[in-house]
């Protein structure tokens, strides 16, 4: 009996659809999506910086081809995955621009933001000769992903052959990839989430209730916005599943950790102390910092980044910088709302 | 070019647009019959509003036939009609070029541009000589990468994409190329440049074809385009003006025109999948800059008149007047005043820049195989939307060079002096109105605009000195007011009114809009940030593509 995965290996077969893929990272994002695509019949090859994770990945996926280097994962491959956080990004994108070529398609699905709020796709472009850049956002749920459950995900690129060549890749399969072509607004939609859910993290714990959760969550996406479309981002990016979508499964494992580092905080410990216990990057953390920087250069009200901002270096104190926010006016006609609607 | 070379581009031009045209229809684009049809009906209507001339009457006979022929066409006699339609388009885009004359028109140069300016209007030239022609080569500085040009050349097809202020630039770069010691460039000119039979035979035998910009027949954009493309895979170099038309705002052109430029990535691919031996086209921006531009009032007036609806093709401006061309140099130079011709680093197609030995880099400097860009299926390929992407980051990176190698004059700094005060002192009036009208605070205390002057040098000497912009000698290293007396010496010798005016010590902005406009060459800077005024074009400006 033909299965659902080999019909579907046939049918990529037939469309001459099967790639070689390359995952850079080896964290729950990256070995969820080094499985799907296996099952999808490419060849996967996965890098990790660390060799304890590679050889973990090699007894769970036997049938992935396991790198010691970024050029060797990256040879002759046709799409290129970076799973790795916002902090360790341009790093591995050097690494990789020594072998990149014009013709290979590079993924990220990083939530974070470079040193003066620099966007993934433009340290790509910084580091790289790489033009066909796309940028994973949406609820990206690496357990549910584990556990065999649907994905769905947005796509952004300004090239139509990333989607057209993700989209072969995960025929007949449970994923549904929606395309967009605003990469800004995919990009600063999932940064600004992980800052979000400090923030909601440290409500949770402070025990304001689901009305200051919604409020926050709210006034999250509309900031999102507003610094999306000072980059030059669709507003409509933050109302679809890059912005809303993402915010409402709240559970990636970025802000799973994110939620939990802002209920440490609004217990009163220290920053450096939280993150020495926490393992894994909190993106939102630098993004928060990043964000208010590049809203006072830009004349931009974030009322909510910055109070996370400042619980975050101990200049405030988390209850009483949430019960600021929640006062104010939420003004949807400048961030979430197109202008004109 | 070769005539050899031209009759086989008019024979591929026919080849490739009827070919592309095909292939749509069958595709489930218009069929054939359409197109002719759309042919017709648009050079029907455009020669409808024709005053009466040879040319209308040997076009009306062409399009009566096409008409007639149409009527009665089966799919073959379509596409020979076609055929017909592109071979008449193309007679008329392409130049009569000639190696002699080339050769013997840029001999003459050298004494004087006035060779050129004598042919646009000889009558007139023994009669009202202003006692000595307009010496050109002592005006023209041409600097910035000229010897990465010339290797460019050597290594496979350069296309120069200078900015646009003046019809004059068409023979300052065609000059300026000359002087470089490099082959004529093919460039496309306004049919309004030719109208002057003399100098329609110099602009054609410089490397001038003609475009004709009333024409709106898609087909005849498909042989321009093509024509442009065929010439490139030729090997010939080209010149065109990216911003499409002059900068009606003064301002340094940010939104670029994409279809030609993705004229050179086409001819690329086509390069590569022939395996031709210099397969690369190089594209290589320049600068231009005056302390005066002949059509400035013509053209700020356009700006702000219609602003969003100004006319893209203005043929009865002060170019149309052969005196005051005249003139304008003459007075130009009378004063010592330079042409800066700044040449660019090239660019790959992708908007990678390349290194002396025509390689592309990357970010880190590393060389990049640009073929693997256009690879479909591991062959180079055409690929409609991925190439528009590619052109489109090409074009920001030619707008980026453009703002660092501008070449800022005395009459801009202090253009922007005055200006900025002017608003600065009537904070409550818009700025249309202001041009047009003034505010209640009118002249300036010439103190004032000396030390605004100061405060705008501090900040340009620091932003040229991160490699952000250029400056004249003067602006680089001269006192305030050396500039602002150069700048108004400048204004007080051509425009009908002065833009600013020195009486006493008071300066009087009596002509706001030239002043708006010669500042505007230093708009995209960001200059505005410490003042607390706002950019003086909007985005709004930018985007309705008035070649700001």
């Amino acid at each position: 009996m033909t299965t659902a995965r080999t019909g579907a290996r046939r049918a990529r077969e037939t469309e001459g659809a099967l790639k070689t893929v390359s995952i850079l990272g080896a964290g729950q994002l990256g070995r969820a999506v080094a499985e799907i695509l296996a099952a999808g019949g490419s060849e996967v090859r996965m890098w990790s910086r660390r060799s304890t994770s590679r050889r973990a990945v090699g007894k769970r996926f036997p049938q992935l081809v396991l790198a010691d280097s970024v050029a060797a994962a990256c040879e002759a491959a046709d799409l290129v995955i970076f799973a790795v956080p916002a902090s360790a990004l341009r790093e591995v994108a050097r690494a990789y621009g020594e072998t990149a070529t014009g013709d290979q398609i590079v993924l990220h699905a990083t939530h974070g933001v470079g040193e003066g709020f620099v966007l993934p796709h433009q340290v790509l472009r910084e580091e790289t000769c790489v033009r066909k850049i796309g940028a994973l956002g949406g609820p990206l749920q690496a357990r549910e992903i584990a556990a065999g459950r649907p994905l769905a995900a947005v796509l952004a690129s300004r090239f139509d052959e990333t989607w057209q060549v993700v989209q072969a890749l995960v025929a007949g399969l449970r994923v549904r990839i929606y395309p967009s072509r605003d990469v800004v607004g995919v990009e600063v939609a999932g940064a600004i989430s992980n800052v979000t859910a400090l923030a909601v993290g440290m409500a949770d714990q402070l025990e304001l209730g689901d009305t200051a959760r919604g409020v926050l969550l709210t006034r999250g996406l509309v900031e999102a916005g507003r610094l999306g479309q000072a980059l030059g981002a669709d507003p409509s990016t933050f109302a679809g599943l890059a912005g809303v979508g993402d915010l409402i499964p709240r559970r990636i494992t970025t802000t799973q950790r994110a939620h939990a580092v802002g209920g440490a905080l609004a217990q009163g410990q220290a920053l450096d102390e939280i993150l020495a216990a926490t393992k894994g990057e909190v993106e939102g953390v630098a993004t928060a910092a990043e964000a208010v920087r590049l809203a006072e250069r830009l004349g931009l009200e974030l009322p909510l980044i910055q109070a996370v901002d400042m619980v975050l270096h101990g200049e405030a104190d988390a209850r009483q910088a949430l019960e600021d926010v929640l006062q104010l006016d939420l003004d949807l006609s400048r961030g979430l709302v197109p202008a004109g609607r | 070019m070769r005539r050899e070379d031209q009759e086989r581009i008019l024979t591929e031009v026919q080849s490739r647009v009827v070919a592309q045209r095909v292939e749509q229809a069958a595709a489930g684009g218009p069929p054939l019959e359409e197109v002719l049809a759309e042919s017709v009906y648009h050079e029907r209507r455009r020669l409808r509003d024709e005053k009466d001339s040879k040319t209308k009457r040997v076009d009306t006979e062409f399009w009566d036939d096409v008409q007639r022929r149409l009527g009665r066409a089966g799919e073959r006699e379509q596409q020979s009609l076609l055929r017909k339609i592109v071979l008449h388009y193309g007679r008329e885009v392409v130049g009569n070029f000639d190696e002699r004359v080339y050769r013997a028109t840029t001999r003459a140069l050298p004494p004087a541009l006035g060779v050129l300016l004598n042919a646009v209007s000889p009558k007139r030239l023994v009669t009202q000589l202003p006692g000595g022609l307009p010496r050109l080569d002592d005006a023209l500085v041409i600097q910035g990468e000229v010897e990465h040009l010339r290797r460019l050349h050597e290594l496979g097809t350069v296309i120069l994409t200078p900015t646009h202020g003046s019809n004059l630039d068409s023979i300052v770069a065609g000059y300026a190329i000359y002087r470089m010691g490099l082959p004529p460039f093919i460039y496309g000119a306004g049919l309004n440049l030719f109208t002057n039979p003399v100098l329609g035979f110099f602009m054609h035998n410089l490397g001038a074809y003609t475009v004709d910009r009333r024409k709106s027949d898609p087909v005849y954009k498909d042989v321009l385009k093509d024509y442009a493309t065929l010439t490139l895979e030729y090997g010939y170099d080209n010149l065109f003006f990216p911003g499409g038309t002059r900068s009606r705002s003064g301002a340094i052109e940010r939104k670029l025109k994409l279809g030609l430029l993705g004229g050179g990535l086409s001819a690329y691919v086509d390069n590569l999948r022939r395996g031709s031996p210099n397969p690369k086209v190089f594209i290589v921006p320049a600068t231009l800059s005056m302390q005066l531009v002949l059509e400035a009032e013509t053209l700020a007036d356009d700006f702000l008149r219609e602003v969003g609806k100004s006319r893209y093709i203005i043929t009865d401006d002060e170019f149309s007047k052969p005196l005051k061309v005249w003139e304008f140099m003459a007075r130009l130079f009378s004063l010592d005043s330079k042409i800066y011709v700044t040449v660019s680093r090239g660019l790959d197609p992708f908007g990678n820049p390349v290194d002396d030995d025509g390689e592309s880099l990357d970010p880190h400097g590393r060389r990049i195989d640009t073929s693997r860009y256009v690879l479909v299926d591991g062959q180079p390929a055409h690929h409609a939307q991925r190439d528009a992407e590619y052109t489109r980051e090409l074009g920001e990176r030619i707008g980026e060079t453009f703002l660092k190698d501008n070449v800022i004059q005395s009459t801009h700094v202090t253009a922007r002096a005055v200006f900025s005060l002017l608003r600065r002192h009537n904070p409550q009036v818009g700025l249309v109105r202001l041009i047009r009208v003034g505010g209640g605070h009118e002249d300036l205390e010439l103190r004032e605009v000396h030390r605004e002057t100061a405060r705008l040098l501090h900040e340009l000497r620091g932003l040229a000195a991160r490699g952000g912009i250029r400056l004249a000698p003067l602006v680089q290293a001269g006192e305030p007011e050396e500039v602002v007396s150069d700048g108004l010496r400048h204004f007080a010798i051509f425009h009908r009114t002065a833009a600013a005016t020195r009486r006493g010590d008071r300066i009087f902005p009596t002509d706001r809009t030239l002043l708006f406009y010669y500042q505007n060459r230093l708009e995209g800077y960001r200059l505005d940030r410490g003042l607390g005024t706002t950019p003086v074009l909007t985005a709004d400006h930018r985007a309705l593509g008035v070649a700001a």
